[in-house]
């Protein structure tokens, strides 16, 4: 089992952000190919290639373009997803850093594709020292003809505006995002309308994560073919893994889908750490519902594999849990992170999420009982789907695997009277 | 007529019209779907979640009536136990941080959520964790008191503000349970609606200061009303009630739905101007120096008019059209002239684009309908050649300085019925007090030629005597409503019975609307 | 989150300096609307102060023209901007799961213990701020501690006190 190096290419690559060097490397070599081509055919490039958003929802990119509406006579927007805030990822922040001109160029071909002449990276507060690197890209890109009024000396104008969050992990969603953009509270926005139809100041819009857009110029490039050369029928490619927790190599690492989870920890991530025993693993990110150890073993990691396992590939954020985790003090963990990032605009949620938190501290302090359980679970299927967007589904469905995985560690808490230390360091 | 669509609610096939949301196109065949913070000024928003229905082979089989157009053949499931379930749970995510102190709360029998509880939830509380707290009695400035606990963050005041008066008061800050409406310290509410998200607001986060803790909602009686504070004549319900052994009392004016005149608001001013037929008021009769009984004192007025000479009337451009007309008919009687000066009644540039105007006169298309003279030199010229003055309700202070009216009726007898009491008539050598807008019933014609009639609301212990019984008592030739719109009927575009006007009133020929102006 | 309603007010008027009004005036072309410069000009406000006073709102409100109401909305719904002042050195620990499943806690302990912080307090001195923040996007090389916004990552005690110790 090894790495793949495609989106990665350059980043071991001293000084790959920069310009020149990132040129050498065959920076921006596809714009000839591209400016030949129509943008419809970039798009069947693209579609062909099986791309898949990998900003979590794995929606196939080049199927979400074709949404757009056809001369509305209202500009086009391309907003880039770079929140990044789902715990347990990090993978974007790779791209903006070590390569943020495969970035731009990813951005040109779609614009181009798109017919977009405005992009706004939304990038989260957090990404400090990112934002300056990924801001130092685009001025060099503009300097050079990449972006600007004639990109690459073709009459097309393409603008770049980083436009930075300020904290708020729902701002990821795409119609969040957009609201933050427009400079309210990043609240989503009830669909339909699909942001391909009225997005960004009500016009047509199209959003995509940091990844998929870096994928671009490799597809474009070598082709569809090549690129479904790797991963699977239905999840091809390659995606930049992110594999943190009780491993002893925790870190990022671009694989190819498809690859068999257990496997990918144990060589890759170097197995769990300190020789102790695997108690679970979070396969996309806090989001997704936990696998046990025997589920890991069966599962692979793509979108077919995940999806029978009743879990989801979501953003690629693995995390490792080894036997020592106190499951009931993550779940408080959990809910806590949603609670505090739930927008609190619907009910189920800003309500829902603040009482689930309230029963599992109860629970923790070992002050509940085993209706609150009960209840615990019940909540996560009063809250989840029945609201404007799913980070209330996004805290719902991983804790709804717990109980339902570790049902034992639960009542422990509620029939001894003693709660754990583990549990209670968290208040 | 809108386009008719059929769908299906739980499976009975109904015709609804097409485009409009679900919430108001089924709601219009009588079938309610629970909502707190769609209204229908304010459009949907879609984050209370109370409104969710079923879509029988829908896709997605879950959405918000709020935001879901009629379309044909839908088949909308409401009565189906998982959106009861839904219902109940929404319901009860509300209420869990909801103080629920309903016993103190002025809301109460009149709120969302205690209806919406009795509806569709009826459950005994689960909620066993402390609750949120946060602010409570904030001042928000216009008379607008919040609470922070009771608040279900609807947003609908928010809207409002941002929306309707453009003035952008409210937010909605942090964020989580933690949310909640207020003001930026030093801007509180700051416009001539404030107390719209009164009524906006689905539970009793926003209070009035004015009526808070003044009456339970239950014992009010509504009775449908006019405002008369300006020429919009917006569409008002007058609240009132008479405790034990009491006088009757107006406790609040609020707005009535009126598509063609006012929406679903009035403004501030208007809402206040309760206040003026609680205060203020004329009493007693008066001949002379000599309080007198309202038959006495009117006996006198009978001698005089009989006396002959030059009479004016003076008609008041707030007075209903069965009034002017009783008046002109003993004017024309008497061989008398009229006069309805009023300019003072208009503060130009006090009006704006919503629904406040100059003109603070409820019934100047009236006056001008039934063409009588509102000039100052007409004015000037019929009083000057009087002997004898009746003004009918008038509040010429308004228009002329206590020095003009000083002078003018110096050497001349007045004779005023008055509602209110007023610095002119301690000039006028009889005084009889009439009922004010909201003690008799009428029709008025608004700036925009739109024709309202309302009842009588309030019945004081000694009812003020209405001035179309007193001037048919002096010997007008209409005697009876009926009457009055024998003689109003002949004016174009005007019913022979004011029964058969609209609630929302009745919009006369294009001629009239052209009176839309500041 | 916790209740940010309360602003802080100076007393004195606020106003760009020339730096961030270039910078601003800069900003205003990059956008169709004047509402999208609310969460730029916020940071430009605490670039300038290091935080975001009443009058910074106000004054952004009205430089926009939208309305205070709108600022105040976004300055308490991003938990980024500061409301109050920070400590010389505002140290964000990173409290999310991957973080704390290495240990974080140890960090804050240490913080809270030996140096007396607590989330959301300036020292004393008015030398240390502290606050748990949620996932930094960092997992990888976890517990990460961003201090004056710099990341610091694979942090333990020992490193943490080495860090604090570097700074003048
Ligand atoms: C609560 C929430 C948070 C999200 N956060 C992110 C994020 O940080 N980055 C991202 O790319 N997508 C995020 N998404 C997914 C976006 O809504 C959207 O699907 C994605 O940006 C589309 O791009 P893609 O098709 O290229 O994946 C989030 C979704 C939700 C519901
Ligand atoms: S589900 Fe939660 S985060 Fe999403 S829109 Fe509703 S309140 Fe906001
Ligand atoms: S105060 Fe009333 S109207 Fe305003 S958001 Fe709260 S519940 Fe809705
Ligand atoms: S009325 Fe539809 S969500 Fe509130
Ligand atoms: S969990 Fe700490 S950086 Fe992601």
């Amino acid at each position: 089992m090894e790495e793949v190096k495609i989106l990665s290419a350059k980043f071991a690559i001293k000084d790959a952000h920069k310009l020149k060097v990132a040129k050498k490397h065959g920076a921006y070599a596809t714009l000839d190919k591209l400016f030949a081509m129509a943008p419809v055919d970039v798009i069947d490039e693209v579609k062909r290639s099986g791309l898949r958003g990998r900003g979590g929802a794995g929606f196939p990119a080049g199927v979400k373009w074709g949404f757009l509406p056809k001369d509305t006579g209202k500009p086009v927007y391309l907003a880039v997803n770079s929140d990044e805030s789902e715990p347990a990822t990090f993978k974007d922040r790779y791209i903006l850093v070590k390569d943020p001109h495969l970035l731009i160029e990813g951005i040109i071909i779609c614009s181009y594709a798109i017919g977009s002449h405005d992009t706004y990276i939304y990038i989260r507060g957090e990404y400090t020292t990112q934002v300056k690197a990924l801001q130092a890209a685009i001025d060099e890109a503009y300097k050079a003809g990449y972006l600007g009024d004639k990109v690459a000396g073709q009459d097309y104008r393409i603008d770049v505006t980083v436009h930075r969050g300020a904290g708020a992990y729902v701002c990821g969603e795409e119609t969040a995002l957009l609201e933050s953009i427009e400079g309210k509270k990043g609240q989503p926005r009830a669909k339909p309308p699909f942001p391909a139809v009225a997005g960004l100041y009500g016009c047509p819009t199209i959003i995509n994560n940091v990844q998929s857009i870096a994928s671009l110029p490799y597809i474009l490039d070598k082709g569809a073919d090549a690129y479904r050369a790797y991963g699977t029928e239905k999840s091809s490619g390659t995606h930049l893994f992110g594999i943190s927790g009780h491993v002893e190599r925790p870190g990022m690492y671009e694989l190819p889908l498809g690859l068999p989870l257990l496997e990918v920890i144990d060589t890759i991530a170097g197995g769990v750490w300190k020789g102790r025993k695997l108690k679970g693993v979070i396969p996309g990110g806090s989001s997704t519902p936990v696998l046990l150890p025997e589920e890991a073993k069966t599962v692979t990691l793509d979108y077919e594999s995940m999806a029978a396992h009743k879990t989801m590939f979501g953003s690629g954020g693995i995390v490792v849990l080894d036997e020592t985790v106190d499951i009931v003090a993550l779940v408080k963990n959990l809910i806590d992170f949603y609670h505090h990032e739930s927008c609190g605009q619907c009910t189920p949620c800003r309500e829902g999420l603040g009482w689930m938190l309230k029963l599992i501290k109860k629970i923790l302090r070992g002050e509940g009982s085993p209706a609150d359980i009960d209840l615990l679970r019940e909540l996560c299927d009063n809250i989840e789907m029945k609201t404007v967007c799913v980070l209330s589904a996004a805290c719902t469905m991983p804790v709804r695997s717990y109980l339902d995985k570790f049902r034992p560690e639960f009542e422990a808490y509620v029939t001894k009277t003693n709660a754990s230390p583990a549990g209670l360091q968290q208040e | 007529m809108a386009d008719m669509v059929k769908l299906f609610v739980n499976g009975v096939e109904v015709e609804v019209e097409a485009g409009k949301n679900l919430i108001d196109a089924i709601g219009a065949v009588g079938i309610e779907i629970p909502h707190l913070c769609y209204h229908p000024a304010l459009g949907a928003d879609g984050n209370c979640r109370m409104c969710l229905v079923g879509i029988e082979d829908g896709r997605p089989p879950l959405v918000p009536a709020c935001k879901t157009p009629a379309m044909a053949g839908m088949k909308v499931l409401l009565d189906a136990e998982h959106i009861r379930k839904i219902q109940r749970d929404v319901m009860e995510l509300e209420l869990i941080n909801h103080p629920t102190d309903c016993p103190v709360c002025d809301q109460a029998g009149e709120c969302r959520l205690q209806d919406y509880y009795m509806s569709y939830d009826r459950r005994q509380s689960r909620m066993t964790v402390p609750q949120v707290v946060k602010g409570k009695k904030m001042a928000f400035g216009c008379g607008v008191v919040h609470d922070q606990e009771r608040c279900v963050l609807c947003g609908r005041c928010v809207r409002f503000c941002r929306q309707i008066t453009k003035t952008g008061e409210l937010g909605i800050i942090n964020r989580s349970d933690d949310a909640r409406v207020n003001i930026f310290p030093g801007r509180p509410l700051h416009n001539r609606y404030a107390l719209n998200v009164v009524d906006l607001c689905p539970v009793g986060a926003m209070t009035s200061a004015d009526f808070r803790f003044q009456q339970r909602v239950w014992f009010l009686k509504k009775s449908p009303g006019v405002c008369h504070g300006c020429a919009r004549g917006c569409s008002i319900t007058v609240d009132h009630n008479r405790e034990k052994e009491q006088e009757a009392r107006i406790y609040r004016l609020r707005p009535r739905h009126n598509p063609l005149v006012n929406g679903y608001f009035i403004c501030d001013s208007g809402r206040m101007s309760y206040k003026a037929e609680e205060e203020g008021r004329l009493n007693e009769a008066r001949h002379g120096r000599l309080a007198r009984s309202v038959d006495q004192a009117l006996l006198a007025v009978a001698e005089d008019l009989a006396q002959g000479g030059k009479i004016t009337f003076i008609l008041s451009p707030d007075s209903s059209l069965e009034q002017m007309v009783t008046i002109r008919a003993l004017a024309e009687k008497l061989g008398a002239t009229l006069s309805g000066f009023s300019d003072g009644w208009i503060i130009p540039g006090d009006g704006d684009d919503f629904l406040i105007r100059d003109d603070k006169a409820a019934n100047r298309a009236g006056l001008e309908l039934l063409g009588i003279d509102c000039s100052r030199t007409g004015f000037t010229a019929a009083v000057e050649a009087a002997d004898l003055v009746v003004n009918c309700n008038n509040d010429l202070g308004r228009s002329l300085s206590a020095e003009e009216l000083g002078q003018l009726f110096q050497s001349r007898r007045l004779i005023s019925f008055a509602s209110h009491r007023r610095e002119i008539d301690n000039q006028a050598e009889i005084v009889i007090p009439v009922a004010s807008w909201s003690e008799y019933a009428g029709s008025v014609i608004n700036c925009q030629g739109i024709l309202q009639h309302f009842p009588r609301a309030v019945v004081r212990n000694q009812p003020p005597m209405e001035l179309v019984e007193l001037i048919a008592r002096l010997g007008s030739p209409l005697q009876s409503e009926a009457d009055c719109w024998q003689e109003l009927a002949r004016l174009p575009g005007l019913p022979a019975d004011p029964a058969t006007i609209p609630t929302e009133g009745l919009q006369l020929n294009d001629n009239e609307a052209a009176h839309d102006q500041p | 989150m916790s209740d940010r309603s309360e602003l802080i007010s100076t007393g004195k008027p606020f106003s760009f300096d020339k730096k961030r009004d270039a910078a601003f005036e800069q900003l205003s072309k990059r956008y169709p609307t004047r509402e999208s410069l609310i969460l730029p000009a916020l940071w430009l406000t605490q670039e300038q102060e290091g935080w975001v006073c009443q009058e910074a709102i106000a004054y952004i409100a009205d430089r926009i023209g939208t309305f205070a109401s709108k600022v105040y909305e976004a300055a308490t719904f991003y938990t980024m901007y500061h409301l109050r002042p920070t400590g010389r050195y505002h140290i964000c620990v990173c409290r999310t799961l991957s973080c704390w499943l290495r240990g974080k806690q140890e960090i804050v302990d240490y913080l809270r213990n030996e140096l007396s912080l607590t989330p959301g307090m300036v020292s004393e001195d008015g030398r240390y701020s502290l606050e748990e923040v949620e996932c930094l996007g960092h997992c990888g090389s976890a517990p990460v501690v961003q201090l004056n916004g710099e990341f610091h990552e694979d942090m333990d005690v020992e490193k943490l006190k080495a860090l604090l110790a570097s700074l003048q």
